[in-house]
């Protein structure tokens, strides 16, 4: 039961790192991003690219997938998203869908159509309460702890934070204060991204990387988000968690059913609470 | 009186059942059987996107059932193909009227995520849960029973069968959205608010809206179960979305012409054109790329835009 609990959190983990970036450029820009699913198939493939290719470790491989996928996202925000500010929300997510379609077409190119398994970077197990369990999920578990706090601290301490959250609240409140909303919602972008490339990372050594990875996460990340209410980074936070523990628990009775319960969980919410968008 | 045919569209109807008989002639009659089965698709999914404003990105879910449930019927119970099309549409109607409720209450996004969050689950359903019945990946191989007067398992019979079920479909969709109701599907689409204060229960009309569309997107389902007698999880997939999208854009949205003009230019593509082309999924992402910000008109559009500047210029 314990490790189910953990199996849970670790999940719930990684789907808050993923869905944070989502609910950020849906609040900001009213886009639903599947672009964001691309981003998190490089990062796992930039890793599995530059560890042998290097010969760096775990954690230096990391990082050199998250600065790789700046630049990206970049590129991605300036001439698809920002084109898209203000048009209907429909041609927005087909035209983020074609970037993931080009996105996963290219891993293809590159890397082929076969999943690469990547093993366990700690490799070492943790004993608690009886129960062993490998101690990466631990580290996930602590990682997405610390990023939950960071970005707390960062929207509540600092001044870019504070623009952000004043502009998901309203943002041509903060236009007639003179200041530029746009950059600011593009950083977020990028940081969004950064953190879905950090979730591909970190769930890749778990999972086996295969160029379908992202739409397959990118359809629960979706489900949280909706859950959680757009825009709603609490209810993201809370929503990752819940549905997480959703997963683990379906999956360890029946393990292929735990996608299909998310969806279950997300349509009695969505009875109970439709959402205006 | 010339006017009042062209109104009615019987014309229109004419000329598709040419066009496509003429295409048939030109290339093979099972590939334009396919063709012919894929525009109903396209219609049925324009129905909620061209007229009444609402992107589904799980529209594979209905085809895909109607294919299924005439798969399953064939398969385990009588092999008529016309009581199978029959099962298939109600099928569609059933999955459509039972996830209606939920999936109309959302807009815009939410509209077209719910609707992809549902193709999953029911291609997980199809291919993992009861693969006991549809054999899972490898799907069923069907085999239908011969009546004498229509034998669908004629390839000829079945091609001037599907012509006949475009024509339907395309004579119904007409008079359907030239119809009041077209209109308050129209207004749905532009301002749900302002329809709702004239008086009308939109959640209503989008259900049932959503029930013609997932219906007639079922029909096309089981006709392609008949066309290539085998059903597998392909027809439910939710990663094949996009190429009914990409149909409804590039023949134009919110019209019928551009709903098949679409379908014919999508099976043309993917028929013809991918062989010269290796990286298929790269080339629906730029042309998709480039219709959403070049050519948002579709096709059609542009023939027609083409011709009202010729007639008052």
């Amino acid at each position: 039961m314990i490790s189910t609990l953990i199996y849970g959190l670790t999940i719930g983990g990684i789907l808050y790192i993923i869905s944070i970036g989502l609910s950020l450029t849906f609040g900001s820009m009213r886009i639903v991003n599947f672009a964001h699913g691309m981003i998190y198939t490089t990062g796992a493939y930039i890793l599995v690219a530059v560890l042998p290719l290097l010969k760096c470790n775990f954690v230096e491989g990391v990082l050199i997938a998250i600065l790789v996928v700046i630049p990206l996202s970049f590129v991605i925000e300036k001439y698809i998203i920002r084109r898209l500010y203000g048009e209907s929300i429909d041609y927005a997510i087909i035209a983020t869908y074609a970037v993931l379609l080009i996105g996963v077409d290219l891993v293809k190119w590159i890397w082929g159509t076969s999943p690469i398994p990547l093993s366990d970077p700690v490799g070492r197990s943790v004993t608690c309460f009886s129960v062993t369990v490998p101690s990466y999920r631990i580290i996930i578990i602590v990682i997405s702890l610390m990023i939950c706090i960071g970005l707390w601290l960062f929207f509540k301490k600092t001044i870019v934070g504070k623009i952000v959250v004043a502009g998901l609240q309203d943002r041509e409140a903060v236009r007639s204060l003179g200041i530029n909303v746009d950059k600011y919602f593009s950083i977020v972008f990028v940081l969004g991204s950064c953190l879905a490339a950090l979730g591909g990372v970190l769930y890749a050594p778990i999972t086996t990387v295969h160029p379908y990875m992202g739409f397959h996460i990118l359809l629960i990340s979706f489900a949280v988000v909706i859950v959680g209410g757009l825009g709603n980074l609490k209810g993201t936070t809370i929503a990752a968690f819940v549905l997480g523990m959703v997963m683990a628990l379906t999956g360890r009775f029946w393990g292929p059913a735990a996608e299909a319960m998310v969806f279950a969980v997300m349509a009695v919410v969505l009875i109970f609470r439709p959402i205006e968008v | 009186m010339i006017k009042k045919i062209l109104n009615s569209g019987a014309l229109g109807a004419l000329v598709i059942a040419l066009g496509f008989v003429i295409l048939g002639l030109g290339t093979s009659i099972h590939r334009t059987t396919d063709f012919i089965i894929f525009c109903i698709f396209v219609i049925g999914f324009d129905l909620l996107y061209g007229h009444m404003g609402r992107l589904s990105f799980g529209h594979m879910l209905f085809y895909g059932s109607g294919a299924y449930a005439a798969g399953l019927l064939v398969r385990y119970g009588p092999p008529n193909p016309y009581l199978a099309i029959l099962i298939g549409i109600c099928a569609g109607a059933l999955v459509g009227g039972i996830l209606a409720p939920v999936i109309v209450r959302a807009t815009g996004a939410c509209f077209a995520l719910v609707n992809l969050a549902f193709n999953q689950v029911g291609y997980f359903l199809a291919l993992v849960a009861f693969a006991k019945f549809t054999a899972g990946e490898d799907g069923l191989s069907l085999t239908f029973s011969v009546i004498p007067f229509l034998n669908l398992t004629n390839p000829k019979v079945f091609f001037g069968f599907s012509l006949f079920c475009l024509v339907l479909t395309y004579y119904f969709m007409k008079r359907l959205t030239s119809s009041p109701y077209g209109i308050l599907l129209r207004t749905i689409k532009e301002n749900e608010t302002r329809a709702q204060f004239l008086g009308y229960n939109t959640f209503t009309y989008k259900w049932i809206t959503f029930i013609l569309s997932s219906s007639i997107s079922a029909f096309a389902g089981a006709l392609s179960t008949i066309n290539y007698s085998y059903v597998n999880p392909s027809f439910i997939d939710p990663t094949r979305n996009v190429e009914v999208i990409f149909a409804a854009l590039i023949g134009g949205t919110g019209s019928l012409y551009g709903a098949i003009l679409g379908g014919v230019s999508y099976m043309l593509i993917s028929n013809y054109l991918a062989r010269y082309i290796p990286r298929w999924e790269m080339f629906l992402g730029i042309a998709l790329l480039i219709l959403v910000f070049k050519f948002r008109e579709g096709i059609w559009g542009s023939i027609r835009g083409e011709w009202k500047s010729r007639v008052e210029g």
